[in-house]
């Protein structure tokens, strides 16, 4: 609230206050002199407001108006608000009046106290000073008194002495019913102050009781205007709204009229063309009655023929449900036979499916055994390829050895004969002897364009050998090497063989995969690489080398070490073209070390595969019809080779050898009986030396000396003419 | 009295129910109840009587039973047999001294039976086991006839068990009374009492006749009685039995002694001066403290300042109407920087200039005083002018009291300046000093540029009447701007200051 809307309230306030006044407050002719005090107050206060209002007074107006659009409870309540503050304030401000005067009393008793307290104390200090001397000098006489000797005189002196003591003491009491008096004074006073106070405790409650039944009074009447001021202002309020209900109601009664004019306007007129609209539809009706009527007739009619197919049908449907139901009836029995001979069939799936599990049961039996049969005859199988291998080799050689020595046989009979028909030529004959020249005299050994190998035999034979190898020391692999191109080392093809294997696994169909799955390790590589070979178009031994090296020469070629490398990686190539031609024509001297196969790296395997598939292409077609020949050594050559071994002598020498025969068996018989006469005759000559020989001896015996005539002189003539 | 039957109408029962709380209050008029009842009940109340006064033996117990039966008979106009419970209920309330049942019960029936409880049950049985208000207001009522609700926070439980503490102890005379008497309470009060308020301890008996006697009184020489003899109750095994214990409010002091009036009455010896200082230091949930009107010295006043010191909880410390002078005061002054107090009274003291100044010292640095009453001193413009200094610097001060202090116009002018300066001050009281005219118009200067100020006394202190009323005027300025800020008229109800114009006491 702004400062100007207080002292209207304060004028009101005031006002209120005065009657109050007149009635509860203080009164100036109150008998209570502080209550007197307090009215006189409160008319001051009301004359300087008074003054203050009327300075005031034409500002207040203007604030007046411009209150008046406020509501007239707001301004009531703060009328109410600002009046009972002051009631308050005014109220407390009584009542604390007579505290605030108690202690202005006491504070001015107290200044008084002192002063009196100081003044007391002042004078009993003045009469202590006095005592003290009166009482020194008494003092000082009773000195003086000791020294006096006369009666007289002492009693003179005591005498004086008495009543200075008695004036002493008058003094002491003089002051001290002084104060007394003055305590005496004091009480009264205290008395006194005691009633006042209990005068003003029971002022101060009086008040009190006042000032609570004023505001309440107060309190009750601003409650009552503030009420009042609603009421006034919710009569208003209805006042003014019922008017305006009462116009609104009025209007709306005049429109109600309006509409209800306009509503029997219309309700004449619709009258009107509802019976024009009734006659019409009666003909109408009338019409369509006929119409209709002739309608139904011909429905009627449809209706019986209608009727008549009707029954027609249901007789028909009737004769086909009977139909149906036979014929359900016939499934219905149908359906359980097939519902027993499933049953049936069941039961025999059952035992079937018994007999077929106890069946795979044996079956699985069976193939075990089986299985670890055929492991057994594999092996067995193994072993008798070994010694099937074995023996063949054996075989060879013996093969070898035995036509070598059969060779040698016909030969020597050749050469004998040779001999023979030379020395026959030339002793006998006389004719010059030219050797015959025929090429299988030149021939020593089976004669056998060498097989090639396929390649897959090769292969086995390489991972054999390096199986056996790592078993059964070099002593048989040595001799087995010698198949085998000599310079490239059975490991080293093995190991390329190996990387291929692994390499190129997309050659081999993934059924043949699964197959291999579990088989040993070196079957597997086998079969591997069969898959790849026929895959890649190597057949034989040849290609399968060809293969090898390539790998060899590839590697050298890329290696990218030094130019010599590649050179002698191209000789090496030109010796494998050699090779190619003739195997028996191999030369030491290309038995280089080969690059080693770790260099290869199994990336570039593709690459060379590629390579080498597409060098191979070109070969293949020239060499295709060779291929199939040589499976099996032949032996048609051989029956040449040994006839013509036997016909080595011509038949014209084999005449001239029957004629020289016979004239030379002749001349054996004649050179025969010479011999036997020659025999006879020598023969003839020992015995006659023979007897000779006796006959000397019997000369020469003792016998002889002693006898007469010795007989040696008797022989002695005949044995000279025996001699010629 | 029987509860209501399940049959019966509201009505009847809320009825009775009033007609009981008029009976309480009302003296038992006994025709109230049955006025107040519907025709019916009392034509039934006729049969009742008989029975009623067999049972009522003495006088006090047939009233009751008289109020009884009344209430009863409106439960008996329709139901003709009482209900087991209502009996087993009317047994529970008769026995309930030997027997207590209360909280087994049902909470209905828990009701019934503490609205019939009689209240003069030993403490001993209800203290622990009744809660209920309405019980303890009617013991209230029954014992005294005014009961303050509001000095004993709102429970009349509490303003029972305070109230009989405090009657126990204003009637304890050590060496005659039996200490138990008190001390056998304690456990059953210790929960509610949070306020002692005791204006009288009496003196122990010396010579039976002599206190009383008339003839000796008058001559006033008992002041050579020997001190220890004097000593009150002394409450600190009380106080350390009381773990609430909020508020303390003694005055060593006799009252309605009449014409036995000695001195001795009103000692406050050494011991009691002792043992009240280490109640307090031990009593740690006091937050009030007041001894007033028992001739505290110095002495006395340093002693029991110097237990306070650092109190933990202490808020208010009144020492009015005691003989405090300056070396009380300094020690007061020195409570104020060692402790939370709020509140500081030392209205009607000899406190002087000097106390005032070592007062004002520990003002200007404060935090926590709220208001600080040195009425009816003598602090003199020195002390005044010392007090407004610290005010120029203190931010926490609501209240001045400064009133009879023979303060004038060097003291007005400071305040002025202070006026301009301060804005926590809400009101000062000035009042009975002699500030004179000059004075009046300096401090009107001041309260031209503060807005804070709410009240403000200046009566009877040679005002001139225009700047009373021209003050008054900006207090009126400024308490209107406070409710504008606040929003809450409430302000309205507590102003003290001076409005009006007002004369000079002269």
């Amino acid at each position: 609230m702004n400062p100007q809307s207080g002292p209207l309230g304060v004028l009101e306030d005031d006002k209120d206050q005065h009657s109050a006044s007149g009635i509860l407050g203080p009164s100036i002719h109150s008998e209570n002199p502080q209550e007197r005090i307090q009215a006189r107050r409160l008319r001051i206060a009301a004359r300087l407001e008074a003054r203050r209002r009327e300075a005031l007074g034409e500002y207040l107006d203007g604030k007046k108006e411009s209150e008046e659009d406020q509501s007239k409870s707001y301004k009531q309540k703060e009328e109410s608000r600002l009046k009972l503050a002051k009631l308050l304030l005014c109220g407390t401000e009584l009542v604390t009046n007579i505290q605030v005067a108690t202690d202005i009393r006491e504070i001015h008793r107290r200044v008084e106290e002192e002063e009196l307290k100081r003044q007391r104390l002042e004078k009993l200090e003045n009469e202590v000073k006095t005592s003290h001397d009166k009482f020194d000098e008494i003092t000082a006489k009773w000195k003086e008194g000791k020294e006096k000797k006369i009666p007289q005189e002492l009693w003179e002196m005591l005498n004086t002495q008495q009543e200075h003591c008695a004036g002493l003491i008058e003094d002491k009491n003089k002051l001290i019913n002084e104060l007394q008096q003055e305590l005496k004074i004091k009480d009264d006073q205290y008395v006194k102050d005691l009633k006042k106070q209990s005068d003003d405790i029971s002022l101060l409650l009086e008040r009190m009781e006042e000032q609570v039944k004023s505001v309440m009074k107060t309190f009750r009447q601003e409650l009552n205007h503030i009420e009042k001021a609603f009421e006034v202002e919710r009569q208003e309020l209805l006042v003014s709204n019922k008017k305006k209900w009462e116009r609104a109601l009025q209007a709306h009664n005049a429109k109600e009229l309006e509409y209800l004019t306009n509503r029997l306007r219309k309700v004449e007129e619709y009258e009107r063309q509802l019976s024009k609209q009734r006659v019409w539809d009666f003909e109408e009706y009338n019409m369509i009655k006929i119409k209709l009527e002739q309608d139904v007739q011909i429905l009627e009619q449809q209706l019986q023929q209608m009727k008549a197919t009707y029954q027609l049908n249901q007789e028909k449907l009737q004769y086909n449900y009977q139909v149906l139901k036979k014929r359900d009836e016939e499934s219905t029995v149908i359906k359980s036979q097939q519902k027993r001979k499933i049953n049936r069939l069941h039961d025999a799936l059952n035992n079937l499916r018994l007999r077929y599990a106890k069946q795979i049961k044996q079956f699985q039996e069976d193939n075990q055994s089986l299985t670890s049969e055929y492991k057994r005859l594999v092996i067995q199988y193994k072993e008798l390829q070994k010694s099937m291998r074995h023996f063949t080799l054996i075989d060879d050689e013996k093969f070898r050895e035995i036509w070598l020595m059969n060779e040698e046989e016909a030969k020597d009979l050749i050469s004998r004969a040779f001999n023979i028909d030379r020395i026959i030529h030339t002793h006998h004959l006389g004719l010059p002897w030219t050797a015959p020249d025929f090429w299988f005299l030149k021939n020593v050994g089976p004669i056998s364009q060498r097989q090639r190998k396929s390649a897959t035999r090769i292969l086995e034979e390489v991972l054999m050998q390096t199986e056996e190898e790592e078993e059964e020391e070099a002593s048989e692999a040595s001799e087995s090497y010698l198949d085998l191109p000599k310079r490239v080392s059975a490991k080293t093809t093995r190991k390329i063989l190996m990387l291929l294997c692994d390499e190129s696994g997309f050659l081999i169909e993934s059924k043949l995969l699964s197959l291999l799955l579990p088989l040993e390790k070196d079957e597997c590589y086998l079969l591997r690489l069969d898959a790849i070979f026929s895959a890649l178009g190597i057949e034989n031994e040849d290609d399968l080398y060809k293969l090898v090296n390539f790998f060899l020469k590839y590697q050298a070629h890329h290696l990218p070490s030094s130019q010599e490398r590649a050179s002698l990686a191209l000789s090496l190539d030109s010796g494998k073209q050699l090779d190619l031609q003739g195997e028996e024509e191999e030369s030491p001297k290309e038995e280089e070390p080969p690059p080693s196969p770790r260099l290869i790296h199994p990336n570039d395997v593709l690459k060379i595969l590629e390579a080498f598939v597409m060098g191979l292409r070109k070969p293949r077609d020239t060499r295709a019809p060779v291929k199939l020949l040589k499976e099996v050594r032949d032996s048609s050559k051989d029956s040449e080779y040994w006839k013509a071994l036997a016909t080595v002598v011509s038949q014209a020498t084999q005449n001239l050898w029957d004629g020289l025969y016979l004239a030379l068996e002749k001349y054996h018989l004649v050179l025969t009986q010479r011999a036997k006469l020659l025999a006879e005759n020598s023969a003839l000559e020992q015995q006659n030396t023979e007897l000779q020989v006796l006959l000397q001896r019997y000369l020469h015996s003792k016998v002889n000396s002693e006898l007469q005539i010795p007989p040696i002189q008797v022989f002695q003539m005949p044995t000279k003419p025996s001699k010629p | 009295m029987l509860p209501v039957t399940s049959t019966q109408e509201p009505v009847a029962a809320a009825t009775s129910a009033r007609s009981r709380s008029f009976l309480s209050t009302q003296d038992r008029s006994t025709t109230a109840g049955p006025a107040l009842s519907s025709g019916p009940k009392v034509s039934k109340a006729s049969t009742i009587p008989p029975p009623v006064k067999s049972k009522g033996p003495n006088s006090g117990a047939l009233v009751r039973q008289m109020r009884r039966i009344i209430a009863e008979d409106a439960e008996w106009s329709l139901a003709t047999v009482p209900l087991l419970t209502e009996l087993c209920i009317q047994h529970i309330v008769k026995n309930f001294k030997n027997n207590p049942i209360l909280k087994k019960l049902p909470p209905q029936h828990q009701q019934k039976v503490l609205n019939h409880l009689p209240t003069d049950l030993p403490l001993a049985v209800t203290a622990n086991l009744i809660d209920d208000e309405s019980y303890w207001h009617r013991c209230c009522v029954q014992r005294w006839p005014v009961c303050h609700l509001d000095f004993h926070g709102s429970s009349w439980k509490r303003v029972f068990f305070e109230r009989h503490l405090e009657n126990l102890i204003k009637h304890f005379i050590p060496g005659t009374t039996d200490p138990a008497v008190i001390l056998d309470l304690l456990p059953l009060c210790r929960t509610y009492v949070r306020r002692i308020r005791v204006d009288q301890f009496l003196p122990p008996v010396q010579l039976p006749p002599q206190p009383y006697s008339g003839e000796q009184s008058d001559s006033g020489s008992e002041g050579e009685m020997d001190e220890p003899t004097m000593d009150h109750y002394q409450l600190g095994d009380l106080v350390a039995g009381l773990n609430q214990l909020e508020e303390l409010d003694l005055v060593y002091g006799v009252k309605d002694c009449g014409m036995n009036f000695e001195w001795n009455l009103f000692l406050f010896t050494y011991r009691d001066c002792h043992s009240l200082a280490a109640t307090l230091k031990a009593c740690h949930t006091l937050k009030i403290f007041r001894l007033t009107r028992s001739k505290v010295d110095d002495d006395k006043a340093r002693i029991l300042i110097r237990s306070l010191l650092d109190h933990p909880a202490l808020e208010e410390l009144d020492l009015s109407h005691n003989l405090i002078g300056d070396r009380g005061a300094r020690a007061a002054a020195k409570l104020l920087s060692h402790s939370r107090l709020r509140v500081l009274s030392l209205a009607n003291n000899q406190v002087r200039a000097p106390g005032a100044q070592s007062l004002a010292h520990a003002l200007a640095h404060n935090t926590n005083l709220l208001s600080l009453n040195l009425r009816l001193n003598c602090i003199e413009d020195e002390g005044g002018q010392a007090l407004a200094h610290a005010l120029q610097t203190n931010k926490c001060l609501t209240t001045l009291h400064l009133g009879g202090n023979e303060l004038s116009e060097p003291t007005a002018t400071l305040i002025s300046q202070v006026l301009s300066v301060n804005t926590t001050l809400i009101s000062i009281n000035l009042s009975c000093n002699h500030i004179g005219p000059d004075g009046g118009k300096q401090l009107l200067e001041g309260m031209s540029d503060n807005k804070t100020l709410l009240q403000f006394d200046l009566r009877l202190s040679d005002v001139t009447q225009e700047s009373e009323y021209l003050i008054g005027q900006a207090l009126c300025t400024n308490r209107e701007e406070a409710r504008q800020r606040t929003l809450n008229p409430s302000h309205f109800l507590s102003p003290l200051t001076a409005k009006g114009p007002e004369n000079p006491a002269g």
